[in-house]
């Protein structure tokens, strides 16, 4: 029992990264349809960031980290402008601006593969490594780190949805575009907010992960894929989606590993066949769509 | 009349001098996953080469180096060595990842060209094909856990854990490390993979604490998912030892797992008490300006036992190489005190089995040597 | 194209690898291999507007399928080659009956969690698949007598490069490509003028993953080993971008996008060092934006 509880702690740290990953997309996809995956390279970007500022110049964490997510709030709105919105405006099939992001992803590992020494670099925690108890439950400072920032931006973009203006108007143009631009929202400023938002959220995903696991090149694209295994799981339509769907996603993968009596080497095909299944059987994710 | 002869004999002797150079191809990794190990081990290689010109050379040649970039990419890798051989190498050094080696050995047994990988150690190089083209001087898996066990004998484990990443290496390597568990009669309880790209390795790490070890060896080669063991491992406050494989000896988890791997056991194939060590960090600091790392002697040895080879077959033809290099008898940077690298019987696995080290983490570093051999 | 132009381009193509040195000759027949991928791609992607990421994973059932079943089950090569084709055709029934009953990127992600699925699965293999290492060390047996290696195996490929073009030639052409093109386009009117949208996805799909297989057991002869690493999702990604940047739709796109991609890099490594992919990207980016068409579109502009 005391395993599960502890399991419980680590799945939920997991599924909160997870989580954070699919609120990206999310941000990105309501208003605008695009899937982005290069919200991978974006988090792996704020990590090297993270390790730059916090490492190697030792800054004072909540500086560094302030600064980073800052710097990927204006990468994710330069990305829009210079690749998303020529596109958009040209009228370009949905599909165009979700290759091009691919595209976008190959560019951005490279230029850090080229501009850092090719092994894993450490990224500092915010607090020592220790333990942290709070009765039967317990976990290291960075899981509960990682759940309270977690639930902090959450409830952040509930907030954002359901009670400010800028959130509606995402609504509206999620719900029509047209509709949207005609009652006088400005479009473009909102596919750029959207972009901005979900690059600083990526990147948030990628600060709070790195220091557990290092930030190195080829951290991104399982980040995107885990992301986006929990956007489909928790289904697109509202931010709660995101959460449930990475927790969902997470417990999944860690108790079949602890628990199941299969080899630990095909544990690894859990997720996918999770994907596979949800894709199949309930494409629009757990939770439907307000309506 | 004799000054035109002089300056005949002049220039005959300098164009014999300025005789073709001997051509070494290097298959190597600059952008995918092996690119950490292979470019310190190419370079290596490199400062290896010049050390030799600068001495004269081989057989009175200069040696050429021809670097090919294979990206991780097994398929390529094929196609480069038919280029390497295409272009007259007379051997060629493969420093990328196993899978790398073993596809480009289709093709370099197909034309009879000698190749030698002086860094993998996947155990399956050398049974797979029967090439006896190819040789093997890194330190095999099955040979790394001998080396732990021999060190761990004294504990009289009976049962243990494994675990490992799920990379080609990772599973190359924690397969050699069962088989030889099991025939010392040590039971493995428990066998778990950390996937790449995991967030974490607490459930593989809580099912092995269930299983109740009395050691974990680790058999991965995947910096960020081994940092992921170390971690789970503190959290849960597990106290059995962890003995690893050869990839802690890369001193990149002075940094990157600070504070996470002090007690940790590993076998590395660098003493750093030893006299060829020392005197090839001096020269190579010397030269380049910066501090070696155990990999960059991987490939400074490679090179030195192909050259070695080669002087004394006493010529550039493949096929007296070959004699030669089987005959190999070489002391070089890698490898405990005294070891050296020989071909026993016909067989083309070059290190010696007794050539390891057991070294432990002390203070964040690398340090001392607890046991040599797997004795 | 006429039949005296099909010929002339088999038969030039079939004796190029015998006045190309052993290097060459191996970096073509992969390039050849890659071409004929990269046409089926083309066609499921450009043609009928279905993105999927599991190009490769057929490549893969059908070269591990046939070197599995050559020799480790023991069956003769054209039963092996039937059963292997059988089991990639299955396969892919069983991903694109469901997937194309929904829209959009559903069919992208059911294929790109099968794609990794089947590289676990390789790798979990034991000694089925090798496991990590893959299986090796195994030659083509005899056909009729006569072992086919070498430049003479080339002539395989060359085969199959001609015959995949020529079937999705003629298929473009007929009614079937049309209506590739209408679900491509317009699902709903293409519904309306009656042609079943779901069916033509799932014959497309079925059709060019089974191309991709036989492509597969084609290349198991090649380098004489199959293992994980070469059948990897960055390949999936690759020729998709072979595609966009030679112009989809066209099957000299493909064919263009394909030679550029596969031999960029080769060429590129004196020059850039090792940072290609960084091109590709860029590459990629350019053609989306700048020359929708690819470089087929820039070709067409400069002939007209």
């Amino acid at each position: 029992m005391q395993d599960f509880l502890e399991l419980a702690v680590s799945a939920t740290a997991s599924g909160c990264i997870y989580g954070l990953m699919a609120l990206a997309y999310l941000l990105m996809i309501r208003p605008t349809g695009i899937i982005n995956f290069a919200v991978g390279e974006w988090a792996m970007v704020a990590a090297f960031g993270g390790h730059l500022l916090l490492s190697r110049w030792e800054w004072p964490y909540a500086a560094g980290m302030a600064v980073v997510i800052l710097f990927m709030a204006i990468l994710g709105s330069t990305t829009e402008r210079m690749t998303v919105r020529p596109l958009v405006e040209r009228g370009a099939p949905l599909l165009a601006p979700i290759l091009a992001l691919l595209g976008v992803l190959v560019v951005t590992r490279e230029v850090i593969s080229v501009s850092f020494p090719p092994d894993p670099m450490p990224v500092p925690f915010p607090f020592d490594i220790g333990r942290l108890e709070l009765g039967p439950i317990g976990g290291s400072y960075q899981s509960f780190f990682i759940i309270t920032v977690t639930a902090l931006v959450f409830i952040g973009a509930w907030l954002f949805f359901e009670k400010t203006l800028w959130g509606k108007s995402f609504e509206a143009v999620a719900l029509n575009r047209r509709a949207a631009a005609l009652m006088g929202i400005n479009l473009s400023r909102v596919t750029t907010l959207s972009f901005a938002g979900g690059a600083a959220v990526a990147g948030l995903a990628g600060l709070l992960v790195s220091p557990n696991v290092s930030a190195h090149y080829l951290m991104g694209v399982p980040l995107a894929i885990q992301g986006f295994t929990a956007l489909v799981i928790g289904g697109v339509g509202r931010v709660e989606g995101a959460i449930l769907g990475g927790l969902v996603l997470a417990f999944a993968e860690q108790l079949t590993s602890r628990y199941a009596p299969i080899p630990s080497g095909f544990a690894q095909g859990v997720p996918l066949v999770f994907l596979m299944i949800f894709l199949l059987v309930r494409p629009t994710g757990l939770l439907k769509v307000r309506a | 009349m004799r000054k035109w002869l002089a300056a005949l004999l002049a220039a005959v002797s300098a164009s014999v001098l300025a005789q073709e150079t001997i051509k070494i191809g290097v298959i190597t990794d600059r952008v995918g996953v092996s690119k950490p190990y292979s470019e310190p081990a190419t370079e290596g290689v490199i400062f290896g080469v010049d050390e030799i010109n600068r001495k004269g050379g081989v057989l009175g040649r200069r040696i050429e180096l021809l670097i090919e970039d294979d990206q991780s990419r097994p398929d390529i890798s094929a196609a480069l060595a038919r280029k390497l051989i295409d272009q007259g190498v007379v051997f060629i050094m493969s420093v990328s990842l196993s899978p790398a080696t073993q596809q480009q050995q289709t093709v370099t047994m197909e034309a009879k060209t000698p190749q030698m990988t002086p860094m993998n150690s996947a155990d399956y190089l050398t049974t797979q094909l029967d090439n006896p083209y190819f040789w093997q001087t890194g330190p095999l898996g099955s040979v790394q856990i001998a080396t732990l066990l021999a060190h761990a004998r004294t504990k009289n484990f009976r049962k243990v854990a494994v675990i490992t990443d799920n990379s080609d290496l990772g599973q190359a390597i924690a397969k050699a490390f069962k088989g030889t568990l099991e025939k010392a009669g040590i039971q493995v309880v428990a066998d778990e993979v950390i996937a790449r790209g995991a967030t974490t390795a607490m459930p593989q790490m809580q099912k092995i604490r269930a299983a109740q070890p009395e050691a974990i060896f680790l058999a991965g080669v995947l910096t960020a998912e081994n940092v992921l063991i170390f971690r789970a491992y503190r959290e849960l406050g597990v106290k059995f030892p962890i003995h690893s494989s050869y990839n802690l000896s890369v001193p990149i988890y002075e940094t990157v797992a600070k504070g996470l791997v002090n007690g940790v056991t590993f076998v590395d194939a660098y003493d750093p008490e030893k006299a060829e060590v020392k005197a090839f960090e001096a020269a190579y600091k010397k030269a380049t300006g910066k501090d070696p790392q155990n990999l960059h002697g991987y490939g400074y040895d490679g090179i030195n036992l192909i050259a070695d080879a080669i002087r004394r077959a006493g010529s550039t033809d493949k096929e007296k190489i070959r004699a030669a290099m089987q005959e190999t008898d070489y002391a070089g940077v890698m490898g405990a005190k005294g070891m050296r690298y020989r071909f026993p019987a016909g067989k083309r696995v070059g290190f010696d089995p007794n050539g390891m080290v057991v070294r432990v983490y002390e203070k964040d570093k690398q340090g001392r040597v607890l046991h040599v051999g797997a004795k | 194209m006429r039949v005296v132009a099909w010929v002339a381009a088999f038969v030039a193509l079939a004796a190029l690898p015998f006045f190309l040195g052993s290097y060459h000759n191996d970096v073509y027949r992969k390039l050849l291999l890659w071409v004929a991928l990269a046409l089926g791609y083309n066609f499921l992607f450009g043609i009928c507007g279905q993105v999927a990421f599991s190009h490769f994973a057929f490549y893969g059932i059908g070269a591990y399928g046939v070197v599995i079943l050559l020799f480790q089950v023991g069956l003769p090569l054209p039963i092996a080659i039937l059963l292997a084709l059988l089991i990639c055709v299955i396969l892919a029934l069983i991903v694109a009956i469901p997937a194309t009953r929904l829209e959009g990127f559903y069919l992208a992600l059911v294929t790109l969690a099968l794609a990794q699925l089947f590289i676990v699965l390789l790798n979990e293999g034991g000694t089925v698949t090798g496991g990590a290492g893959g299986i090796a060390n195994y030659r083509l047996p005899p056909i009729f007598g006569t072992r086919v290696s070498g430049p003479t195996y080339t002539l395989v490929i060359v085969a199959l490069l001609m015959l995949t073009l020529a079937l999705l030639w003629r298929l473009d052409r007929s009614w079937f490509g049309r209506a590739c093109r209408a679900v491509r386009d317009n699902p709903e009117a293409a519904a309306a003028m009656g042609v079943d949208v779901a069916r033509t996805k799932v014959i497309a799909f079925t059709l060019t993953s089974a191309l991709a297989g036989m492509a597969g057991m084609v290349y198991a002869f090649v380098d004489n080993t199959v293992n994980p690493p070469i059948f990897g999702l960055e390949n999936a990604f690759l020729i998709l971008f072979m595609v966009i940047v030679g112009g989809a739709g066209r099957h000299a796109g493909a064919i263009i996008g394909a030679v550029l991609l596969f031999l960029l890099p080769f060429w590129l490594s004196p020059v850039v060092g090792h940072h290609h992919q960084l091109i590709f990207g860029a590459l990629v980016v350019g053609a989306i934006l700048l020359w929708p068409k690819g470089l087929v579109g820039i070709w067409d502009r400069f002939s007209r």
